[in-house]
């Protein structure tokens, strides 16, 4: 006996005693062109997978990993944003229907419906058709599903000027900027108001941004320490022209510097 | 030499019908691109399995620089990406396959859906399949915050406040992912690294196995 | 049978294919990541730079024993770490500056540090010494010299770099 209790072993282990030689196993269950897995249909699957790595290998060379700047939470200005694929949960959470408080049906409800539905489909779609016109409701309410997924997330991506977001979070090191504390410039920056936002190295704080890693002329500089921009209010420079000069002579070569 | 040690091997504990049974088995005409061009629908599963192979060894490469601690976390990173060899391209590796192999679960996802293959016997594969789909997007829910940058940092806080806003079970929620209630940070980052190449890897192992012996149990799906 | 063995048949090719392939991908795959993971390997390191230690003036035939920090950089990790070294001037004016590193088991080495065994140097670890040139004294555990520092000196100042290990005596 091959099975069973019949089965004959070695001492008292699990090795049956005469090895039975392998044998294939009936394939006249699928009558067409079957061919054998090894080497067969695996060279056909590798040389897709050879494709496949190549164009991934170039994927990355081409497009390097983006990194921000190191996770500052004082940060109050930034947005955040996940990753894309959880950009249509992120962009459901913004609907009336699913926030505030409806918060459970956006959290809850609604994603759950939809995961425990997939999770459980071979329950809830028993039939024994299998061709998706033959069930039409199974088919349906996955083309719906897939529909909203693919609007939430445009309607998420749309809103976001991803160019300007990653120029705005280039990754900086901080030691790779010196600042030159004997420059008049710094003398200048300390003693007008500059410092007690921007922080004693330029690298910002809780209520103004770091002065590090922007692109402006300095008469643009000027223009700002006088006039202010964004939250940053007018009339925070209050001293001789000939300081702004030099504030702004010195931010520009602070951010040179490299 | 090799074959004798195989023989030896083999003689002792019977491997030959492990690979063999692999080896051998027939392919179906119906899922073979030769035969029918559509039939590249079949190749996701198998891309999907590369790609995961693909982060499991460069997540493997990337620890040996990483730290997961607030202060040198982004400074180790930014080290990897910049300074070390070939750095930007392992990196790369890990962090575009984390996008890819969404893409191709989902188009996996979409093929056994639409062809209606999740039907008797397969439904036990098809809640594995499913799982493994939570598990990758858990991954890549972990994994956004190590590199300890802006967007992992404000991102991962969002994602700790929609848990710390669901009923009854919040505030333990959040507490449990955030090792603590209210701040994100040295805690959090040790615990979603813990999560993102412990936990979730061994979840995933463990799926991924059974998912494969129940194809090979099973059989693929008939031809529509 | 002998002219059969010679053909390649349709299975052997498809598996060599199946192995070049094969091949393909797993070097595509691993090759950054072996590059990555092997770099610390192949970085060449710039020879450290030279430190001030102290002036040759106050150098006297006696080992003395002076601390220096240098910057050290360790990937992402910068600190300062502070280096020793026992200085002396020999008879003919040379400078020997040693490192105070025992070579046997890398305890930390002082001059006279034993009064049984006075003009030498004495590892408190397993009773190692070392002549004043730090050379091993033979029968005790240390296998090597001290190690020597790299010196220059510039305007009555003595740099110290690294310290280059000697050869046993």
């Amino acid at each position: 006996m091959k099975k069973g209790k019949g089965m004959q072993f070695v001492g008292d282990s699990r090795i049956t005693a005469n090895k039975q030689k392998f044998i294939p196993k009936d394939y006249s269950e699928y009558p067409g062109k079957t061919e054998a897995f090894w080497p067969n249909f695996l060279l056909k699957e590798w040389l897709v997978g050879a494709v496949f790595l190549v164009g991934f290998l170039s994927l990355t060379m081409a497009h390097p990993a983006p990194l921000e700047k190191m996770a500052d939470p004082t940060d109050a200005a930034y947005i955040p944003l996940p990753d894309w694929y959880f950009l249509f949960l992120y962009q459901l959470l913004k609907y009336q229907f699913a926030s505030g408080p409806y918060f459970i049906m956006g959290a809850v409800v609604i994603p759950g419906l939809a995961f425990g539905g997939l999770f459980l489909a071979p329950f809830l779609d028993n039939g024994t058709k299998r061709r998706p016109f033959h069930r039409p409701i199974a088919t349906s309410l996955m083309l719906l599903g897939l529909v909203s997924v693919i609007w939430l997330t445009w309607e998420a991506a749309e809103h976001v000027d991803w160019e300007v977001r990653a120029e705005q979070n280039k990754p900086v090191l901080e030691e790779a900027v010196e600042i030159d504390k004997e420059d008049p410039g710094y003398e200048v920056y300390s003693s007008q108001a500059c410092i007690n936002c921007h922080g004693d190295n330029l690298q910002g704080g809780a209520a103004a941004p770091s002065l590090i890693g922007i692109d402006r002329s300095a008469e643009e500089i000027m223009d700002i320490a006088k006039n202010g921009t964004g939250s940053m209010p007018a009339g925070q420079f209050e001293g001789s022209d000939e300081e702004l000069q030099q504030l702004a002579e010195f931010i520009v070569s602070a951010n040179k510097e490299e | 030499m090799m074959q004798k040690i195989y023989d030896w091997i083999d003689e002792r504990v019977d491997i030959t019908p492990l690979w063999r049974d692999i080896a051998d088995h027939e392919v179906p005409e119906h899922v073979n691109p030769a035969h029918h061009f559509s039939a590249f629908v079949y190749c996701f599963g198998g891309l999907t399995f590369f790609v995961t192979v693909i982060q499991i060894l460069s997540g493997m490469f990337l620890t040996m620089y990483y730290v997961p601690d607030i202060e040198n976390a982004w400074k180790s990173v930014y080290y990897l990406q910049t300074e070390v060899a070939h750095g930007q391209i392992v990196r790369g590796m890990h962090h575009w396959g984390a996008s890819v192999v969404i893409v191709m679960l989902f188009l996996h996802t979409l093929r056994v859906f639409f062809q209606g293959a999740y039907k008797k016997p397969r439904e036990l594969n098809w809640m594995v399949g499913v799982s493994i789909f939570f598990i990758m997007l858990a991954l890549g829910l972990t994994g956004y915050l190590l590199p300890w940058d802006n967007k992992a940092y404000f991102a991962t806080q969002v994602t700790l406040n929609i848990a710390g806003d669901l009923p009854y079970i919040g505030d333990f929620a959040k507490t449990l992912l955030a090792g603590d209630p209210e701040i994100v940070g040295a805690q959090t980052l040790t615990r979603f690294f813990a999560i993102h190449v412990f936990f979730l890897p061994a979840a995933l192992f463990a799926l991924m196995g059974a998912h494969f012996i129940l194809i090979r149990k099973q059989g693929i799906s008939g031809p529509l | 049978m002998s002219e059969k063995k010679k053909q390649v048949s349709r299975r052997q090719f498809l598996n060599y294919t199946l192995t070049g392939v094969g091949g393909f991908m797993a070097a595509g795959m691993l090759a950054p990541m072996v590059r990555f993971a092997i770099d610390p390997v192949l970085q060449t390191r710039e020879r450290g730079g030279f430190s001030a230690v102290v002036d040759v003036d106050e150098l006297t035939n006696e080992p003395q024993r002076f601390d220096w920090q240098i910057d050290q950089v360790d990937a992402w990790y910068e600190s300062k770490v502070t280096r020793s070294a026992w200085v002396y001037k020999k008879e003919d004016g040379t400078i020997m500056a040693l490192s105070p590193i025992c070579t046997h088991l890398g305890c930390v080495v002082s001059w006279q540090g034993n009064d049984d065994y006075p003009d030498q140097f004495y590892c408190p670890c397993h009773g190692g010494r070392y002549t004043k040139e730090g050379v091993n004294i033979p029968n005790t555990p240390p296998p090597a010299p001290l190690a020597l520092y790299e010196q220059k000196e510039e305007e009555g100042t003595l740099f110290l770099g690294k310290a280059i290990p000697r050869e046993g005596a």
